[in-house]
């Protein structure tokens, strides 16, 4: 019977090439026409612990992935203990014969295969991979491709490997038939991936960061495609030279952002209002982990939310937006880093590590991305002020050199010219030209897509950032809810989650103990009849979450 | 050239911020008539303290920054335009308490930027605390009692960093100290110049530093020799001014950028883009 929708888990120690093997899953998965969602699960240690990826994927869209799978592949006795619960019913566990004994699976003997072709402790995912190929009836020479590809190093070993895996699987080749389509649906890209192109897309010259997870992999990703993409990329001292660089930086000209998680962030505080008094434009992403302080560094929360909307001494307007998958996550980068020029302030790309380090089928057009020129000076030289003032608050932009004139900006209030000020009328005049732009803003906002409503019903899941994916997921299995995902949360598009609200019971799922953005909706006037929450470090389960949405109905 | 603007100067009568403003408007007013210089393609950056006040006195592009960063603010500049002249003013409170790892951090890396530092051993805008360099027994409000920390060496830390232009100079010797300015701007790397400069509300270090200094160069001191530098950055008795040491080394900004102008403007690399994404 051909099946659509298969999950996989892979399991095992770090250093064990769990994350690749769940990546050429993933991307098998997509060549057979397939779209996928792959999550990887990792510990904060370089080896040992455990890690597991889990890889769900269908011929239509997939939106989260799902903790109960088709087939698990478990390459130590751990992953066993900790997975083996989770087969579902026809299920097929693969498990590591040489570290554990099993009654009922598949037991191949991983190690011994490995010491036989004098192979390396990373090859055992790719007997992962093979296994799950096997089962899933792909033809081998089909396999051998998808190798060459991805492992550049050790192919032959790893051919070798799936050649052994292939013969003792024979009797259960193609036990899962799988529905396929003739090409790829589209392209695999982890969420940061997809920011960092995004920004790309929309003109960033220049990326600052100092390592953070989970927001080091744009860093990584940028570096290492600096050269490609013409984008200088730095990795300084501290978060604090990262972005008082990164406001130099733009204050130059260059379309500049910076990344960090909430610590990385916190150390930022100060100079996010220097930006927003200096009217510097400043693209942040922040990518937050669950718990205050360290937290949990490798896992998923939305713990950040107040901190994004009101980080910052004094009072300026700001732009906070967080997106769900990688299309929006790639679309809203490229237009945050042009709002951020145009109404020349910070703003916050908040993002989980859910969506950022989450692998997804991806379907974006970077030729759809335009570039919003920011409102440059062209009048007489001589009489150029920096902070001139404008109905709409903004004031028309230089970069040094300028010949004929200055360009001087403030950290201190100060007059139009830029110059050190302390009189009343001068800090009042200045206080209100800043904040007309938050009016200005909310009016741009209008035409962009600042909510996005899923489906139709009479309750409403509402969820903002990578919590939209599971939701999306969990209401395949429930009547009558539609999913309502906040895109924009500062400013905050109260006029368009109205409409979507409209007559309809909201129920609102975060990853927050204290329901910071129940209490963001509640403060907008909207009101909440459930919540679900949860603070796990873990995504929601869709099933589990469609059970609980259930639950909030009746 | 006029470098003056309408700010009304809020500095005390006397005090040394004075000799390096000058100082400053001199040098940079010889290297553009000299051609050497283009006042336009400037930008000077400046913490917070009496000292942060010069962007409001120079009619030069600027950018008033935070406590400790001018010298990641105009490291930021240079990266995104490496065609601008780059000068960061910070107080030692400022370049070695808040902003002490900035400072290292752009000796390390020898970022093409100069790094001015009003040095006189006390917080004045905030009435009289010690600093980084104050002296042993330093009596501020925050040390009644008197300074329990030995001072700090401003050259050493450096030298030790990897600064490539290193100087100290004094607003009591303006000629000297305008030329220390000139080769400053002009060096292509990390230049630094930490200027003993009195406070005269706080701590009028005047009579000290007239009776103590003694300038390098009219002594034979080889700028090129980096241990007679480290030597002559520990002397305490006399206290030498001028150019201690200076090499040349790859700058930062030229080797990541290697001819790339980030802030020019250009079209975005969307095919670039699209076979990013169709190799995936």
């Amino acid at each position: 019977m051909v099946q659509d929708f298969l999950t996989v888990i892979v399991g095992g120690e770090a250093g064990h090439g769990v994350k690749k093997s769940g990546n050429v899953i993933s991307i098998l998965m997509n060549e057979l026409g397939r779209y996928v969602f792959e999550m990887d699960d990792y510990q904060s240690l370089i080896r040992g612990g455990h890690n597991f990826s889990v890889v769900s994927s269908s011929t239509s869209p997939v939106y989260s992935h799902y903790m109960s799978a088709d087939i698990i592949v478990c390459l130590d006795k751990r992953s066993v203990d900790i997975h083996k619960d989770r087969l579902k019913d026809g299920g097929t566990l693969v498990y590591n014969a040489d570290t554990v004994t099993l009654d009922s699976g598949t037991g191949l003997p991983m190690k011994t295969w490995i010491k036989d072709i004098k192979g390396i402790p990373l090859m055992a995912g790719t007997i992962g991979v093979a296994a799950v190929s096997a089962l899933c009836g792909v033809e081998f020479s089909f396999l051998e491709r998808i190798f060459k590809a991805n492992y550049p190093r050790g192919l032959e070993a790893n051919v070798e490997l799936a050649r052994m895996v292939y013969e003792r699987m024979k009797d259960d080749e193609g036990k899962f038939e799988l529905a396929t389509a003739e090409t790829p649906p589209g392209h695999l890209l982890a969420g940061n991936e997809a920011i960092a192109l995004g920004a790309a897309a929309a003109g960033l010259d220049v990326y600052i960061a100092y390592p953070m997870t989970p927001a080091s992999t744009v860093l990584h990703y940028l570096a290492a495609l600096s050269k490609k993409l013409g984008i200088a990329v730095v990795h300084p001292e501290t978060e604090i030279a990262v972005v008082n660089m990164a406001l130099g930086s733009a204050y130059a000209g260059a379309r500049t952002a910076v990344g960090s998680s909430g610590g990385g962030f916190a150390l930022m505080h100060e100079a996010f209002s220097l930006a927003g008094m200096s009217e510097t434009p400043l693209m942040v992403i922040l990518a937050s982990r669950p718990g205050p302080s360290t937290g949990v560094p490798t896992y998923t929360g939305q713990g950040d939310l107040d901190f994004a909307l009101n980080v910052g001494h004094g009072e300026f307007p700001r732009i906070v937006l967080s997106p769900s998958g990688t299309n929006q996550a790639f679309e809203k980068a490229a237009e945050l880093l042009n709002l951020v020029w145009k109404f020349q302030v910070p703003g916050i790309l908040l993002t989980e590590k859910h969506l950022g380090e989450s692998w997804m089928t991806t379907i974006i057009d970077p030729e759809s991305v335009k570039v919003t020129k920011p409102i440059l000076y062209d009048g007489p030289l001589e009489q150029y002020g920096r902070y001139e003032k404008t109905d709409s608050g903004i004031s028309p932009m230089l970069y040094p050199p300028a010949k004929g004139t200055v360009v001087k900006a403030s950290s201190y209030e100060h007059d139009q010219k830029g110059i050190t000020t302390e009189e009343a009328g001068k800090i009042e005049e200045m206080q209100e030209k800043r904040y007309r732009k938050e009016k200005a803003i909310v009016e741009e906002m209008r035409d962009l897509l600042t909510i996005t409503t899923h489906g139709e019903g009479s309750t409403s899941l509402v969820t903002y950032g990578s919590t939209t994916l599971s939701a999306l997921e969990a209401v395949k299995n429930v009547d009558d809810v539609k999913v309502v995902q906040v895109i924009y949360l500062r400013p905050f598009p109260d006029w368009a989650l109205w409409e979507a609200l409209s007559d309809s019971e909201v129920i609102v799922a975060e990853l927050s103990v204290s329901g910071q953005f129940e209490n963001l909706l509640r403060s907008e006037g909207f009101d909440v009849s459930a919540h679900i929450r949860q603070y796990d470090g873990r995504a929601f389960d869709p099933p589990e979450l469609a059970a609980r949405v259930r639950e909030a109905i009746q | 050239m006029n470098l003056e603007t309408y700010a009304e100067n809020t500095w005390c009568k006397g005090c040394g911020n004075f000799g390096l403003l000058n100082s400053f408007k001199d040098a940079v007013s010889e290297l553009v008539e000299e051609g050497a210089l283009r006042a336009e393609n400037m930008v000077i950056s400046s913490g917070i303290g009496c000292h942060g006040k010069t962007v409001d006195y120079l009619n030069l592009n600027s950018f008033y920054s935070l406590h400790g960063r001018a010298i990641s603010c105009v490291s930021g500049m240079k990266i995104a335009n490496p065609n601008l002249t780059v000068v960061a003013f910070q107080g030692d409170g400022d370049a070695f308490g808040e902003g002490i790892a900035h400072v290292v951090f752009s000796a390390k890396r020898n970022i093409d930027a100069t790094l001015l530092v009003h040095d006189n051993s006390v917080y004045g805008l905030t009435t009289g605390q010690f600093t980084p360099t104050s002296e042993k027994g330093f009596k501020g409000k925050s040390t009644p009692r008197g300074s329990i920390e030995e001072p700090m060496n401003p050259l050493a830390l450096v030298l030790a960093s990897g600064g490539t232009f290193v100087a100290r100079g004094f607003v009591g010797k303006r000629k000297h100290l305008v030329g220390l300015f000139k080769k400053a701007l002009l060096h292509k790397g990390f230049s630094f110049v930490n200027v003993l400069q009195p406070c005269v509300t706080f701590n009028n270090t005047y009579s000290r530093y007239r009776e103590s200094t003694y300038i390098l160069e009219d002594e034979g001191h080889d700028a090129t020799d980096f241990q007679a530098a480290w030597g002559k950055a520990r002397e305490t008795e006399r206290i030498p001014i001028g150019l201690l040491y200076q090499v040349e080394r790859p700058t930062f900004n030229d080797l990541l950028l290697e001819g790339l102008v980030p802030a020019e403007p250009r079209a975005p690399p969307l095919s670039a883009i699209s076979e990013i994404i169709s190799e995936r």
